[in-house]
């Protein structure tokens, strides 16, 4: 239950970052269009926009680490798997949860790292430089989204010894395309 | 030494078969860890700042538009487009699948991305028509590849991102613009070499297209079409950065694919945003990774050691291509584009700078090396993808797409020894 | 988790040096020239490895890799040091605060640039020299005769709040954008003008895309030059002293080429012909100096009354009234 609240809001925020931060440039765009345009100027020029890209930055950091963890649940992060695919199921197996566990050793590491660092800057004034918001907080998508990921790690590893299944990412899954019905539409008139 | 050893972790833990992104970390940590004075905590920090660029943010953004396009029925409407224009002559809707491809390729900044949209719908209507499956498979596996040589393209930001902070990188809008003319020969080849082996097994022609039919199929992948002015027209004229550009985009996507084509019903976004998001999120970390990886090897000066070893072999331009050359099409057995790109960039970029070849020439010499990477085995993401929808296996596949490989070997050997078809059209503009 | 001084064999001292410019320009040079100095006033004992280009670290994280002692010594631009938390030092971006180089001086040379540095200590950071730029110059596609010319204008700035507001007083549009893009930007028309040393936009041959500017000497650009403190405190007191020594030599020389620089470019972009250079007359400079300096009254919430007006001070006793 727990677990499923989690991945629902693991979900939603990084859907809702991608969302927030094309709009966030979009909006910052079009604030540069109407502030060149006479008249309009004068309504829209005191409005200060000089904040979006780096929110649109931070907003991308974060999506990136706790994006990265839900690619751990999903599959989606490629490896190098031509030899071990060779290999005979139970020596794979092996070599499986050996990658499973060297990414939640690597992803621990760096989560402590991060809480460490995180730890230091909290210690002083350090704040962004156009949004002037503590660093410390957008430092935290490192420990966060890494312990995150340690956990996805280990889940997946732990699903593959029960079950010996791995998720995996269709790169040729393309949802609503269904190719047989996009041959009768696709087909030349 | 220090470099042996680098290397050797790096190779040995990436054959287990783990994530190359975590392959490339934990190099990095153990070496720092074991072996160097580098507070371990700079790891922390850069794991953050490595991604810290606005440049870096047109990857999620054209991921996001490319999604969107996908989904929606912009694909659809381009292979149409393309099979009135060309469809009449020898190859007839295959050669309509190259034209759609290079289409697509203008608005998606990934190839395989570029197979799924187009392969995905032209294949089954190839075979429908009576072409064999695997002459339909080597077209899309190959001419989807267009994806990221025609600009935007995904692979191009990397490049950038891979050289930054030597004085001589090149920018985003460079690149773009150096990938036109090129991304125009290579589709226009693949197009000759599908004509060429459809003409000589007598394949399927369609009934050449009315002047009226020709415009209505314009005007119903004109929205689609429009995209491509916005996104190079936005950067060429000045109206948008790339990344302005690829949000730009983005967002036009979504307008048409929901209230213009409504193809896509406002309740899929979310999960079109989950993608799109999950994917970024996955070549974010990868990026991060590399750029902690090339960190620790410029404090270890192996890029520059490396430089001065490869000049003092004096082995001149032409030799350093072909080995430059021979190393990436080696990587692309293994490794996808950008991964490949990003670690081998940062070594490659110091030496073939020194060596007096330009930046923006090399940087498209490698993006046709990994196209050509991504259409065969046992690693090539097109392949798999082509085979996915095919459901024919890699082996079939392989065979199936040599033609076509084939011709993309004969280009990058022009892309590589004739700098010209790179540089005439930048430099034409003005961008260089 | 700060490091001590790194040992190497024989005991010698390393310091790495990362900047972020290029190895010929001025700062990279004065680089190098601390070096050589360093090197030779320690007989060795010191060995000071220089990392251009952002090799190892970037703009944005270069200050954290000090404090975290990844680096020993850097040279950034004023500018970064109010994200960092000392605020005072945006005073170095407010127009017109300088009305010349004598009154910089006076102020990076005497109790204030003292007193500014040692608000860097609490962050672990001791400030060792102030390294120039130069003033800067306004360009843009249009003449840029009296401030009203500025409105409506996209102008590209480096993150910094004064700056943000300076631009906002003069009505145009302020936009935040990496140095290396701003050439494209220019060309392209992403935005119309921007701000820099003669020097910058010569580099950036930014004059081939710019049609008029003013020598407006509107603002200064500086770097510090400043060393992990706890790295510092802990070398021995001669070697500190020989550093000090040559840290002073280096400046001298540092920032004689800055000057040498700007002079250079400015006759090199007037000789292409590209950029139409205007003079400004006694009466221009003052209407631009009128239209800026609420921008002085509204910092000093951010970097003090006080501070501002012992800057006033220095102003008057060069004779200046500000
Ligand atoms: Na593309
Ligand atoms: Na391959």
């Amino acid at each position: 239950m727990l677990l499923r609240l989690l991945d629902r809001l693991e979900e939603a925020l990084i859907a809702f970052l991608m969302a927030a931060a094309t709009l966030v440039i979009f909006a910052a765009v079009v604030h540069r269009y109407l502030s060149g345009v006479p008249v309009i100027q004068d309504y829209v020029l005191h409005w200060n926009l000089a904040w979006a890209q780096e929110l649109c930055i931070y907003m991308f950091v974060w999506m990136a680490k706790f994006g990265a963890a839900y690619g751990v649940r999903t599959g989606i992060h490629v490896g190098v798997d031509v030899v071990i695919n060779r290999m005979r199921p139970d020596l794979r197996a092996k070599f499986v949860l050996f990658g499973l566990g060297a990414g939640a050793l690597f992803t621990g590491i760096v989560g402590s790292l991060g809480a460490r660092f995180v730890y230091h800057i909290a210690q002083t004034e350090q704040v962004s430089a156009d949004l002037e918001m503590p660093m410390w907080i957008v430092y935290l998508a490192v420990p966060l989204g890494s312990y995150l990921m340690c956990f996805r790690f280990l889940q997946v590893a732990w699903t593959f010894v029960r079950t010996g299944e791995l998720p995996h990412h269709d790169h040729a899954q393309v949802d609503g395309i269904d190719p047989v019905e996009a041959a009768k539409e696709g087909g030349p008139a | 030494m220090n470099a042996a050893i680098i290397f050797g972790l790096l190779l040995a833990l990436m054959l287990t078969g783990m994530p190359i992104s975590i392959s490339l970390g934990l190099t990095v940590l153990s070496f720092l860890f074991f072996l160097t004075n580098v507070p371990i905590d700079a790891v922390a920090l850069k794991l953050f700042t490595g991604i810290e660029k606005f440049e870096i943010m047109a990857i999620p953004f054209f991921i996001l538009a490319g999604n969107f396009l996908t989904h929606g029925g912009v694909a659809r409407r381009m292979i149409n487009f393309a099979t009135a224009m060309v469809g009449h002559w020898h190859g007839g809707l295959g050669l309509a699948g190259v034209m759609a491809c290079a289409l697509f390729a203008a608005v998606s900044g990934s190839s395989p991305a570029t197979v799924v949209a187009i392969g995905s719908i032209i294949l089954p209507a190839m075979v429908a028509q009576g072409f064999p499956k695997n002459f339909g498979a080597g077209i899309v596996t190959t001419s989807g590849a267009l994806g990221i040589l025609i600009p935007p393209s995904i692979v191009m930001v990397m490049y950038c991102v891979a050289t930054t902070g030597h004085p001589q990188a090149p920018s985003i809008g460079q690149m773009f613009i150096a990938g036109v003319v090129p991304g125009i020969m290579l589709a226009t080849l693949l197009g000759f070499t599908t004509w060429y082996r459809a003409r000589k097994f007598g394949y399927p022609r369609l009934p050449k297209a009315s002047g009226a039919q020709r415009i209505k199929a314009l005007r119903e992948s004109f929205w689609g079409l429009l995209l491509i002015v916005v996104v190079m027209g936005g950067i060429y004229s000045g109206i948008f950065t790339p990344t302005e550009a690829a949000a730009m985009a983005a967002v036009y996507a979504f307008i048409v694919a929901v209230f213009i084509y409504k193809d896509m019903p406002l309740s899929r976004v979310p999960k079109v945003l989950l993608d799109s998001a999950s994917m970024s999120a996955m070549l974010l970390y990868i990026i991060t990774n590399a750029v902690l990886f090339s960190f620790l090897m410029t404090s270890e000066q192996i890029p520059q050691n490396m430089a001065a070893w490869i000049l003092d072999q004096n082995m001149g331009v032409w030799v350093f291509l072909l080995v430059v050359n021979i190393l990436l099409l080696a990587a692309g057995n293994f490794m996808e584009p950008s991964s490949i790109v990003l670690i081998m960039a940062p070594i490659l970029f110091p030496v073939a700078m020194k060596l007096g070849i330009d930046p923006v020439h090399f940087g498209i010499l490698i993006i046709v090396n990994m196209e050509v990477g991504m259409c065969h085995p046992p690693v090539g993401l097109n392949l798999y993808v082509a085979s996915g929808i095919t459901k024919m296996g890699i082996t079939e596949l392989t065979v199936a797409v040599w033609p076509w490989l084939l011709t993309m070997l004969i280009f990058l050997g022009m892309v590589t020894y004739i700098p010209a078809i790179t540089l005439w059209f930048p430099r034409l503009l003005g961008f260089m | 988790l700060m490091s001590a001084p790194v040992a190497l064999a024989q005991d010698q001292i390393l310091i790495k040096f990362s900047h972020v410019v290029a190895p010929d320009t001025p700062k990279g040079k004065g680089a190098e020239k601390f070096k050589e100095l360093a090197e030779k006033a320690t007989a060795g004992k010191v060995k000071i490895e220089v990392y251009p280009n952002s090799q190892l670290y970037k703009d944005k994280e270069e200050l954290e890799a000090l404090q975290l002692g990844a680096v020993q010594m850097l040279a950034p631009s004023l500018a970064k040091f109010g994200p960092l938390g000392a605020k005072e030092f945006e005073v170095f971006d407010l127009p017109y605060i300088f009305p010349n180089k004598e009154v910089l001086r006076r102020v990076t040379e005497g109790p204030i640039g003292k007193q500014l540095f040692s608000k860097l200590e609490s962050k672990g950071i001791i400030g060792l020299a102030y390294w120039d730029n130069g003033f800067k110059i306004m360009s843009a596609n249009k003449p840029l005769i009296k401030p009203e010319d500025m409105k409506g204008q996209k102008m590209r700035i480096q993150s910094s709040k004064v700056l943000d507001a300076q631009m906002r007083a003069l009505s145009a549009l302020p936009q935040v954008m990496a140095f290396s893009e701003v050439y494209q930007a220019l060309q392209t028309g992403v935005v119309d003008g921007t701000e820099n040393p003669p020097s910058n936009m010569y580099t950036q041959k930014m004059h081939e895309v710019q049609k008029h500017a003013t020598l407006t000497d509107h603002g200064y650009l500086g770097y510090a030059v400043i060393v992990n403190k706890k790295f510092w405190d802990g070398l021995p007191a001669d070697i500190r002293t020989a550093l000090d020594g040559a840290m002073k030599e280096a400046t001298a020389y540092a920032n004689d080429i800055a000057q040498n620089e700007n002079d250079v470019s400015l006759a090199q972009m007037k000789a292409s012909g590209k950029t139409q250079f205007h003079e400004q007359t006694k009466e221009e400079r003052a209407a631009w100096v009128k239209a800026l300096m609420p921008v002085h009254k509204d910092a000093e919430s951010r970097v003090g009354k006080d501070l501002i007006e012992s800057i006033y001070k220095e102003a008057a006793a060069a004779g200046f009234k500000m």
